[in-house]
């Protein structure tokens, strides 16, 4: 009754044409782009992989083999743990999560200092210099941090030449220009929402709490810290959710021997052509990755509404 | 005062580090596309090339990669701009009690990996052509199997959530009243939002249009599932760059960066003129004074440094036709020769000297000498059996 | 022209939720009236005129213009136009592009959309300002090129929701004077939506007084000054002094109070209770400071009030005496600058007195808050 009410006040105030064309078009994004589409995949994930024939024929039932792939392996006697997809979880999750930290300490005192000095025309550059990279596609950011970290890259050039090192470091081997790779390709979704807070932050509560003597350190664990936190939160919650999600860096970047999480998503897709399999494993990403947020953003206290401000 | 000049200096080196971390990579990266050496790097500095331009535009996987690109993009664009602008307007008017949930749900897109959205876009409509029944080469059951179809849908899926912000945030500046105003004299709703409303908007559907374009064009990790049997020009990078690196993809990124400066460095004089001209309006600053320079540098630094850029672009472009990277390279090879050269003897004498003292001392360094009817096959070895001394023999040969 | 048509609530209620916005209004405006809506804000006012224009449905009851009954029918189908109290011109059109906007989307030629806007520019003084935009023009000039956008669509009725609350004084007693100028040419039924009595009572034909979506009183200007008959009307509009206290002895129209503090007043029951109080009743009696006048005589009888001066303000036009009568009564008089130096010197005694017609007397009630 109260529902009919609402969509009737809606066409109402937006005449029958016009109510229609958004009601169709805000629904075609949210049912079919969104809700179907990861319902369907959450149904996929419990099938078996069957050949076209046998689809909707009598072994087409749910099941829970393709989680139990994950943590059993094809172990059918459940003895022994999947250790080595496993382990690609723990790593994915933990270095996603150290990524993101690494990102808050290196953008806070940016963000503070282009939030802080307000609006000169050297901020405005500044701001135009981050922005480039940001828009240079994603592939070659990391091809770009390939070329340097490389074995004969740029970077052991220099530290061979510098004598810090004789031979050459496997940066790529040892994965550290995976987690480079992946702190630089997200690095300015951290950066502009804390920006946007600190902006929005008055100077003169800062210049009282000078004032009142309170130690530089105190200034910002008391007022700038506290005021930023709904950005630090919208940046970190982007940056963990697409380092853990990331492919494309770990596709270039990483070595051979260790994986990411989306990289065994996409052999099951691509390379083993089991869809289902595929699936269930994008369904423990993801859920994961959302408890681990929404758990982070409940113990600091933060809103769904700050994200994305 | 000297804690104060500390703090100035470690704030001083934090910069560096923080702009060179992420500009550094791009700027070594633009370098290698003009060293002629196979291997994108900077050092050694081969030489000053052009070559690399012209492989990339002889790439036909390329072309047709930006082809596709661009034709994703303008669905992308299309799709998202109007679902996103719908969702901001929806949020505007929706019951306060649903309002929370309905902006979690639209604003989830940003959040869900986009590998997820890619596999989820996958199944749904792979799914949606069984359910419909369509017949095996039907066009619906072409339209849902299609990468391009599928790839504009599954973008569009978490780009309408980027245009949705844009929009929000401009929409916070509108004033309901005036489409009351609109209706009160006589216009549907159809007319208020075409004369009132999209114009009101218009500046932000331009800039989410470019957004959206961007977001498009970048994207890899969504793609990568829906594109199916198609190539986008990040499909196509991602595998070169998996297959092997070589300096025809830093030319591209080369111009790539080139564009994105133009761009961005317009979009910031154009914010100027647009934010002098609203001062002058309102009276608080004067008309610009006639000056030396034209109105689109005037008080643009940003735009200085690019037009100098561009001169020293032109400067190199026109030295480019007298200078001849080929004899460069000639010289270049045959210094490499000469050091190769070099090195071989160098080893030779190495082994020379080893031979004898092996000759004297017995069989201890070979302890089995590789049989001699390996040796001319050359390369089944693990590593082409370039360790292997004979090699280096057989290649002076050559 | 086109000449007024009538408009008329029957027993409108607008609620949102719990919350009961109108209550039970019912008004007939008569056709070419200049008709006012005053009340403080948050009273209901505007939401009144935001369902004669359309833009919400009553909850319960009937509006009804020139006889037609409105329910279902959207603003863009309604004869009305609404002045809004932002004014709302479209900021990225030109003026005579705002002003012709309802024959824009009716279709209209650019040729003809700009001879009629020409016409309205010159009727309100804006003759050659048509290829400005709305940002250009001074706050005086905004508000009569949203007058004319309004006639331009030639509406039976004009809505007008505190159109002059953005200026400052004297533009806003010019554009009084405009206002009903502009009305006297288009002959049209205006609703007014105020919270200022100047207003209201300079230009409208009838007045309601609205309290918290209640319409205490509907007359001329005159009368809801001379007889409030709430006493939420005798204070919110003018300045009143009040006098509480029960009924004595009531005789016709007129009754007798015995307050507590000022003794026996007599005083008119305000016409809309003439019968309805009776003898011991709790009661209010309203005497403005311009009725009361000074006293040779001593202070005796039942229209005259005793009392010390406290000080005096010097107003211009008048003079304003704050007594303090019997028992710490705060009693407020104003007297006409005639010349006089003073009034009255501080502590000294005065006696007043007043014509019991010019005091009202009513039931106990809600007072403005102010």
């Amino acid at each position: 009754m109260k529902k009919k009410m609402i969509f009737s006040e809606f066409f109402k105030n937006n005449g029958v044409v016009m109510g229609s064309l958004l009601m169709g078009l805000v629904g075609f994004w949210l049912v079919f782009l969104i809700v179907l589409p990861q319902l369907s995949m959450l149904d996929y994930s419990f099938r078996f992989n069957l050949p076209p024939a046998e689809q909707g024929g009598p072994k087409d039932v749910y099941t829970l083999s393709n989680y139990q792939q994950l943590i059993y392996g094809s172990d059918t006697t459940r003895q022994t743990y999947n250790t080595v997809d496993l382990m690609v979880f723990v790593r994915t999750i933990i270095a996603a999560m150290a990524v993101t930290i690494f990102n808050i300490f290196l953008c806070y005192p940016l963000a503070y200092f282009l939030g802080q000095s307000k609006g000169s025309g050297f901020v405005r550059l500044l701001v135009v210099l981050l922005i480039i990279p940001y828009w240079i596609n994603e592939i070659l950011r990391a091809f770009a941090l390939r070329i340097i970290f490389g074995d004969s890259g740029l970077l052991n050039e220099a530290l061979m030449l510098l004598h810090l090192t004789r031979e050459p470091i496997d940066f790529i081997r040892q994965d550290i220009a995976l987690y480079a790779g992946l702190g630089y390709a997200y690095i300015l979704l951290m950066l502009f929402p804390m920006y946007n807070v600190i902006e929005s932050l008055d100077r003169n509560q800062i210049e009282a709490a000078r004032d009142m003597g309170a130690s530089w350190l105190r200034i910002h664990r008391r007022i700038v810290i506290p005021h930023a936190k709904p950005g630090i939160a919208s940046g970190a919650t982007m940056v963990f959710m697409l380092s853990a999600g990331a492919l494309a860096a770990p596709q270039i970047l990483g070595g051979p021997s260790s994986l990411w999480f989306t990289q065994l998503v996409y052999q099951w897709f691509n390379d083993s052509l089991n869809w289902q399999q595929g699936a269930a494993y994008a369904i423990v990403l993801l859920a994961s990755t959302i408890i681990i947020v929404l758990t982070v953003m409940k113990a600091f206290k933060v809103n769904m509404g700050d994200i994305g401000k | 005062m000297s804690s104060t000049a500390l703090i100035r200096i470690a704030l001083g080196a934090y910069f560096v580090i923080f702009f060179s971390y992420l500009l550094g990579p791009l700027v070594v990266m633009s370098l290698t596309a003009f060293n002629s050496s196979a291997f994108p790097s900077v050092s050694p500095w081969a030489c000053f090339t052009y070559e690399w331009f012209e492989v990339l535009f002889n790439d036909k996987s390329i072309r047709q990669g930006i082809y596709y690109s661009v034709i994703i993009g303008l669905g992308t664009v299309v799709l998202s701009v109007s679902m996103g602008l719908a969702a901001s307007i929806v949020l505007t008017q929706i019951w306060p009690r649903l309002r929370s949930t309905y902006y979690t749900m639209i604003i989830a897109p940003i959040l869900i990996p986009g590998v997820v959205l890619g596999i989820s876009t996958l199944v749904f409509w792979d799914r949606v052509g069984d359910f419909l029944g369509v017949s095996e080469g039907s066009l619906l059951d072409l339209l849902f199997h299609n990468g391009i179809f599928l790839t504009i849908l599954g973008q569009s899926s978490f780009i309408a959530s980027y245009a949705m912000l844009v929009f929000v945030a401009r929409l916070q500046r509108f004033d309901p009243g005036l489409t009351e105003a609109a209706l009160d004299l006589g216009a549907t709703h159809t007319q208020a939002f075409r004369k009132i409303m999209l114009p009101f908007m218009r500046p932000a559907i331009a800039s989410a249009a470019v957004l959206a374009f961007l977001a498009s064009f970048e994207n890899y990790n969504t793609t990568t599932f829906t594109i199916v049997d198609y190539k986008t020009l990040t499909t196509v990078l991602a595998q070169k760059v998996r297959l092997g690196i070589n300096p025809s993809i830093s030319s591209l990124a080369f111009i790539i960066i080139a564009l994105t400066i133009f761009v961005a460095l317009a979009f910031e004089a154009n914010r100027r003129n647009q934010a002098r001209k609203n001062a002058v309006k309102e009276g608080k600053a004067s008309t610009p004074k006639k000056g030396f320079l034209p109105p689109f540098l005037r008080g643009n630094p940003a735009a200085i440094v690019f037009v100098a850029l561009a001169f020293v672009a032109i400067g190199m472009v026109g030295t480019a036709q007298q200078y001849s990277p080929e004899s460069c390279k000639i010289q270049y090879q045959e210094a490499k020769q000469i050091e190769i050269q070099r090195r071989i003897q160098e080893l030779q004498q190495k082994r020379k000297i080893r031979d004898q003292s092996g000759a004297r001392n017995g069989p201890d360094i070979f302890v089995t000498p590789p049989p001699k009817k390996v040796q001319p096959e050359g390369g089944s070895g693990a590593f082409g059996n370039v360790f292997d001394p004979g090699n280096l023999n057989s290649d002076k040969n050559n | 022209m086109s000449s007024g048509v009538a408009i008329d609530l029957e027993n409108v209620w607008i609620k949102f939720g719990d919350f009961v916005a109108v209550r039970e209004a019912n008004v007939n405006i008569n056709g070419g009236d200049f008709f006012s809506f005053l009340g403080p804000s948050g009273c209901g006012k505007t939401t009144i005129l935001r369902a004669i224009s359309g833009f919400l449905e009553p909850s319960d009851g009937r509006i009804l213009i020139g006889g037609a009954d409105m329910a279902g029918i959207g603003p863009n189908k309604r004869p009305t136009a609404l002045i809004f109290q932002n004014l709302a011109l479209f900021p990225l059109m030109k003026v005579w592009e705002n002003i012709a906007f309802s024959m824009e989307v009716a279709g209209a030629s650019a040729a003809e959309r700009r001879k009629r806007a020409d016409e309205l520019l010159d009727m309100i003084a804006l003759d050659g300002q048509g290829d400005k935009l709305p940002s250009e023009l001074s706050g005086g000039q905004k508000q009569r090129v949203a007058i004319a956008r309004a006639l331009c669509a030639n509406p039976d009725v004009l809505l007008l929701d505190e159109p002059l609350s953005a200026l400052d004084l004297k533009l806003r007693q010019h554009m009084r004077t405009e206002l009903r100028e502009i009305r006297r040419r288009v002959g049209i039924t205006f609703i007014y939506i105020t919270h200022d009595q100047g207003e209201a009572l300079t230009m409208s034909d009838t007045v309601a007084v609205m309290k918290s979506g209640v319409i205490d009183q509907i007359d001329t200007g005159h009368n809801i000054y001379d007889h409030p008959s709430t006493p939420f009307v005798a204070s919110f509009v003018g300045e009143n002094n009040l006098f509480r206290g029960k009924i004595k002895q009531i005789s016709g129209n007129e009754a007798v109070i015995s307050t507590r503090r000022s003794g026996d007043l007599l005083a008119q029951i305000t016409p809309s209770q003439v019968g309805k109080l009776s003898v011991g009743n709790e009661a209010m009696l309203f005497i403005r400071p311009e009725a009361l006048e000074l006293s040779d005589s001593k202070a005796t009888g039942k229209t005259s009030i005793s009392a010390n001066v406290v000080n005096q303000e010097f107003e211009g036009n008048s003079f304003s005496v704050f007594l303090e009568g019997d028992g710490g009564k705060q009693i407020k008089m104003s007297v006409p600058n005639l010349g006089q130096d003073n009034i009255a010197a501080a502590g000294e005694n005065l006696s007043l007195r007043y014509d019991a017609a010019n005091a009202v007397v009513m039931p106990v009630g809600e007072l403005a808050s102010e």
